[in-house]
């Protein structure tokens, strides 16, 4: 008998695949059961969000970005804001600084949890799914209290924020932070320990930290490669410098560690909350110059803030005319994307599947 | 390294290439020369006390005179931030590519590519990111392309 004839073949996966958390396409080059290639085919989500924002109002290019990065939309608010305001040279009001934190921090936690959840469902688990969404639904029902959106918010506006929150909210947000925290050992206990989980994620998909540099990964992914590097605590924005918070870092950069260290990151966030929550002064929500008529002055700024995903911001030129001249966005996921033929090729394409959820990709973020 | 810092260590290491804008607000803005671009990016990943190594962001913009090629470069170890741009006149639109020195800038300037015309000198890999492969319409972020079945907002006050 002779030799059997082997050769490479291509694998489509995606645009429409479930695990690719929307449309990406990626070209497969496979030797038997390892993949030898990888191709992500980006765009089919591009909506021209930049051009767009060219031939709009400052004030009506927010609820434009919140499509941005929908899962966080309270960040991408954020980051344009803070760009025209330091363009503008605006002081925001102490409250709405502190409910700016409050709500940053809440979309942290709500994407984590989507995060704990679709990706346990990605490797097999179902349970995590439900646990995840039970709880993040508390902090959308503490959105919808606030600003009446549950998904899209345009809540944070240059200036300060659009409305004060409602009597209720302070209790209820206690609360929910007491339910999420006490579920964190039901989270933990689900997967930590499970042979499965642990076989499917332990050691997978290593990315290393001079990788991580090189290609412009940030946020959990970068610090679970073991690079202490956030934001937050490195280039502080809003009134981060006033609370007391850690920053956590796990070392072996492999899908487990980046699982982990999400988790982590919620405590975190709670620990957060419930200081601004503590220390929530009274007084306006808004600038005198947050108007819907807001003109920048001519210059030109990078405004970054760390996101859920990693590092989110915004390049915003101004001529000094009613719209902006340019905004670029810059989105986490784009490199994360961007890095993934690079990961080696000891790779299943069930590792792929574990490896591209917990990069915790979005892909209205890639394409814009 | 605070950024007053930053500013006399680049005057007086990087002063002969780097020219200071007035228009950057937050962070340091630099123009930097077409022809001197590698090799002051190469320096500023390179010099011990700056490390530069992260490539934050990377784009072109459209400013109705010529195009600006914008770098937001960071250092992760020393923790500053820095931003650089190329001014390019509409007739010369061409710059070297920065993968080499930082390999995130390849979508980057892909993208640029494609949205602006800006002709991407020793770049691996350029071909349509964003766009259809069989997109023939030109370049879509130039300030004098519309789309054709595009609407402008009648001007108010």
């Amino acid at each position: 008998m002779g030799e059997l004839r082997t050769e490479e073949f291509i694998v489509n996966m995606g645009p429409h695949h479930p695990s690719t958390h929307g449309v990406c396409r990626l070209v497969l080059t496979m030797d038997g059961e390892k993949i030898v290639k990888i191709e992500p085919v980006i765009g089919y989500l591009h909506r021209a969000i930049e051009k767009i924002c060219e031939n709009r109002t400052y004030m009506q290019c927010i609820p434009l970005l919140d499509r941005f990065e929908y899962v966080t939309a309270m960040s991408c608010n954020y980051v344009f804001s803070l760009a025209a305001e330091r363009l503008a040279q605006i002081e925001v009001p102490e409250r709405a600084e502190y409910l700016r934190v409050i709500m940053l921090e809440l979309n942290r936690i709500a994407s984590h949890l989507l995060f704990y959840g679709v990706t346990a469902m990605d490797i097999g688990a179902y349970t995590p799914f439900l646990y995840g969404l039970r709880e993040r639904e508390l902090i959308i029902d503490l959105f919808e209290m606030t600003c009446g959106q549950r998904l899209t918010y345009n809540y944070i506006r240059i200036g300060g924020v659009s409305r004060d929150i409602p009597k209720e909210f302070i209790p209820k947000c206690r609360e929910a932070l007491k339910i999420i925290s006490g579920k964190m050992s039901d989270y933990e206990g689900l997967l930590n320990e499970n042979p499965i989980w642990l076989e499917r994620t332990k050691g997978i998909a290593v990315l290393p930290k001079e990788l991580a540099i090189a290609y412009g990964v940030s946020g959990p992914v970068l610090r679970a490669s073991g690079v202490q590097y956030d934001i937050r605590k490195n280039d502080p924005y809003s009134i981060y410098d006033r609370f007391d918070f850690e920053i956590p870092v796990r070392y072996n950069g492999d899908c487990y560690d980046r699982y982990l260290l999400r988790l982590d990151e919620i405590r975190q966030s709670i620990k957060i909350i419930t200081q601004a929550l503590d220390g929530l002064p009274d007084g306006d929500i808004k600038s005198k110059k947050s108007k819907m008529t807001f003109k920048a002055p001519a210059g030109e700024v990078y405004a970054r803030i760390e996101n859920s995903r990693g590092e989110m911001g915004v390049y915003l030129m101004s001529d000094g005319g009613k719209t902006p001249l340019r905004v670029k966005t810059r989105g986490a996921s784009y490199n994360h994307v961007q890095v993934l033929p690079h990961f080696g090729t000891d790779m299943l394409i069930a590792d792929l599947v574990a490896n591209f959820a917990t990069l915790d990709v979005i892909m209205p973020e890639v394409d814009r | 390294m605070t950024k007053e810092e930053l500013a006399a260590y680049i005057q007086e290491k990087y002063g002969e290439k780097l020219t200071p804008l007035e228009s950057g607000r937050y962070d340091l803005l630099y123009e930097v020369s077409k022809d001197n671009l590698l090799d002051v990016a190469q320096s500023l990943k390179d010099d011990e006390n700056l490390q530069f190594d992260f490539l934050c962001n990377l784009l072109g913009a459209d400013t109705k005179e010529h195009f600006e090629v914008i770098y937001n470069i960071a250092s992760i170890y020393k923790n500053l931030r820095l931003d650089l741009k190329v001014i390019l006149p509409y007739d010369a639109a061409e710059i070297e590519s920065v993968q080499k020195i930082w390999p995130a800038a390849n979508w980057y300037e892909r993208e640029m590519w494609e949205m602006y015309g800006i002709e991407v000198k020793n770049h691996n890999d350029l071909k349509l990111l964003l766009l259809p492969d069989d997109w023939d319409q030109g370049f879509p972020m130039r300030k004098d392309w519309d789309a054709p079945d595009f609407v402008r907002l009648p001007e108010v006050d």
